[in-house]
């Protein structure tokens, strides 16, 4: 008889639900790939920290909740956004008084387990975007760069990489202009290479949006996609 | 609260004249990166940098926690080696003060040395109502008193000013043509700046430090003028935030290592003058009257609640040139005086949150202040607690607290949050016309809600 196969619970995040399907369904193959039996819990929701990043704190413990009900502690958690990790990581138990998750951005995830990604990024110029909450609150900054790496891609340092992208949750509503111009700076410092990737779907969308408005040129792309099935 | 509180929509309103201003876009950039640069410069060549910040945070912290002896103590040590001390409640006791120690000496001409206090408390305004003619002597200061402005960064007020700005400044101040040259600019302020230095009857500076233990107080300058200010005059005016105490000499160096290397990026800036008493009997040099102002305008409130490390601050200015917002806003945006993520928690502090209620939200809360700060502040988690607080003493909206009720009612079961994204789905055409919809749409292609990954599976 042949080992259990070891089994993660899949957190797909809001954005990632409604918006970018196929980076989870990316991240779905890239742990399929890598030996995991991947559980996608259907009671999931969001983990709150768009109210919580606002202050209002009833209402991010009232979705957080949903997380709760959702998830088991039997399985460790992985998920494709650096900041919903650190949310639940940090700041999830606190909110609603309940114990530590044991929850996984996805790249380190993939690289405490060794795993390869298949080298599909071979000749392609990239910049990888550091997710603050991700690079600052969880601390991981080389995962992200070693995978991309080892698909065959070649890093090219961002000009400023501990400068924000501008998203910042409703930042991004509250102050639109300074927050374009931090979008374009970002931009620019990529341009030219054949995508800039993020782990943060909150960054995927606000320089994703701005890139295809601006007709930046640029793609910007999950760090799942681009491990998955390379920047194209 | 001069010059601290605002109207809500001050910031972005400032904010977006700052960033239409191609000039004024380069300045800061120019400026904050170099700052930056210089500290990271700095800090990489410090052994243990992570210990000793940690150290600073606590040598700061025991004077935080016990602030009224440390008040106390300091008040004692200065007044036995000849200072007279006053404890200044609020910004017009503190004016008032310095106001009465220059009627009582017919005082005509005062000097001063940098103090943003001094700004916080708009004393400039109460000493020129008094018949006080004040000059900045910090050369910034003095050119932003010139031009009728306020600092926009606590380190390096007049960022924005270009050689050519000064030039224009100083040949209106002086009668004479300066052209714009670095060298020219220096000497024609220094020409203009010695007439008050020599003839000031009252000098006034800030402090930098306060030393509980030996009632001394640490002035930290590039320019010199500090020195002029505190040792010309007959009489010197310190004003100095009650937090601003370190218990010991010990607990100064430990912080002295700390601040200029993290404000300038130098290992120690120009001068540093540790100030004891006036001039004593038989010494040749320092004011006959030595006054100390300790001022708490809305400190000490602070102290013992949730904000309470925020008084840990020494005012390096490293916060404002990491944050990639205060990069595009500049200073001017969070208020006359202090500015950057330090600005956006403590004006709201001081002046009330309902006095500031934008400041909270002027950051992505990216993280990159805290990471900079050398007294290890979480100035981003200071910042989300305001704005919990923006929130339960209903300073926000009532339609923002509205809409994330309703949202987190529709978002609490995995049914609701079926339905209300189904219905977004239909409604986002009409949304993009609407508020945050309008916000995101001016400069971002519209997001697309395709299919659903769960739907997917």
């Amino acid at each position: 008889m042949s080992a259990p196969v070891p089994a993660v619970q899949l957190f797909a995040t809001c954005l990632g639900d409604l918006l970018f399907a196929e980076a989870v369904a990316d991240t779905e193959s890239l742990l399929r790939e890598a030996g995991f039996d991947v559980v996608f819990p259907r009671g999931q929701v969001c983990c709150g920290q768009p109210a919580f990043n606002s202050g209002h704190r009833a209402a991010a413990r009232r979705v957080a909740r949903t997380f709760v009900s959702a998830f088991s502690r039997e399985l460790p958690i992985v998920t494709p956004s650096g900041s919903c990790a650190a949310m639940v990581a940090r700041q999830l138990p606190a909110l609603v008084g309940c114990e530590p998750y044991e929850v996984w951005e996805l790249s380190v995830f993939l690289q405490a387990h060794d795993v390869e990604p298949p080298r599909c990024n071979e000749g392609r110029r990239v910049a990888y975007h550091d997710s603050c909450h991700m690079s600052r609150e969880l601390g991981i900054v080389d995962a992200p760069r070693r995978l991309l790496e080892r698909s065959g891609a070649s890093l090219v340092p961002l000009p400023r990489p501990d400068l924000c992208c501008g998203f910042g949750g409703t930042f991004l509503l509250r102050q639109p202009e300074i927050a374009l111009a931090m979008a374009d700076d970002k931009l620019a410092g990529a341009s030219g290479l054949d995508a800039l990737v993020t782990s943060d779907p909150g960054c995927l969308l606000n320089l994703g949006a701005r890139a295809e408005r601006a007709g930046a040129g640029i793609r910007v792309v999950h760090l799942a996609t681009a491990l998955a099935r390379g920047v194209g | 609260m001069s010059g601290l509180a605002q109207p809500p929509g001050r910031f972005r309103a400032v904010a977006g004249a700052t960033l239409s201003d191609a000039h004024v876009q380069g300045a800061l950039e120019q400026a904050t990166d170099r700052l930056r640069g210089g500290r990271l410069e700095q800090w990489a060549a410090l052994t243990g940098i992570e210990e000793l910040r940690t150290r600073a945070h606590e040598a700061r912290m025991r004077v935080i926690d016990d602030l009224d002896a440390h008040v106390a103590r300091f008040r004692e040590a200065a007044e036995a080696r000849g200072a007279r001390t006053f404890v200044a409640a609020t910004a017009a006791d503190a004016n008032a003060y310095v106001v009465d120690v220059c009627r009582r000496r017919g005082a005509q001409l005062a000097a001063k040395s940098k103090s943003m206090l001094s700004e916080e408390i708009g004393l400039n305004g109460a000493l020129e109502a008094a018949g006080v003619r004040t000059v900045e002597t910090d050369l910034g200061e003095y050119i932003l008193q010139l031009a009728g402005e306020h600092p926009v960064h606590i380190i390096v007020p007049s960022i924005e000013k270009t050689a050519a700005d000064v030039a224009e400044l100083l040949t209106r101040a002086g009668g004479e043509p300066v052209p714009p040259e670095l060298e020219a600019l220096a000497r024609a302020a220094r020409a203009q700046l010695r007439e008050t230095f020599l003839h000031a009857d009252v000098g006034i500076t800030g402090a930098n430090f306060g030393v509980s233990e030996t009632g001394s107080i640490c002035l930290v300058t590039n320019e010199g003028n500090g020195r002029f200010v505190s040792s010309l005059p007959p009489v010197h005016v310190v004003l100095i935030g009650m937090e601003r105490l370190v218990a010991d000499l010990a607990d100064l160096a430990l912080l002295l290592r700390l601040l200029a290397r993290s404000a300038t990026g130098q290992a120690l800036s120009t001068y540093t003058t540790l100030l004891t008493g006036p001039c004593r009997p038989g010494e040749l040099d320092g004011p006959e009257e030595l006054h100390i102002v300790i001022v708490d305008n809305g400190r000490s409130r602070l102290v013992g609640g949730r904000y309470r490390e925020m008084l840990a601050c020494i005012r390096c200015g490293a916060c404002l040139n990491v944050c990639p917002v205060y990069r595009k806003a500049g200073g001017r945006a969070y208020s006359d005086v202090y500015s950057g993520p330090m600005g956006a928690v403590l004006v709201p502090l001081l002046a009330g949150i309902g006095n500031a209620p934008a400041l909270p939200h002027a950051s992505s809360l990216c993280g990159a202040c805290t990471e900079a700060c050398p007294v290890k502040i979480p100035l981003h988690e200071l910042l989300l607690e305001l704005r919990r607080d923006l929130v339960e003493q209903k300073v926000a909206p009532a339609r923002e607290r509205a809409a994330f009720a309703l949202w987190s009612l529709a978002w609490s079961s995995p049914l609701g949050y079926r339905l209300s994204t189904a219905l977004a789905r239909r409604a986002l055409p009409l949304a993009a016309r609407t508020g945050p919809g309008r916000a995101w749409g001016a400069g971002r292609a519209l997001p697309r809600l395709r299919r659903r990954y769960r739907d997917g599976r």
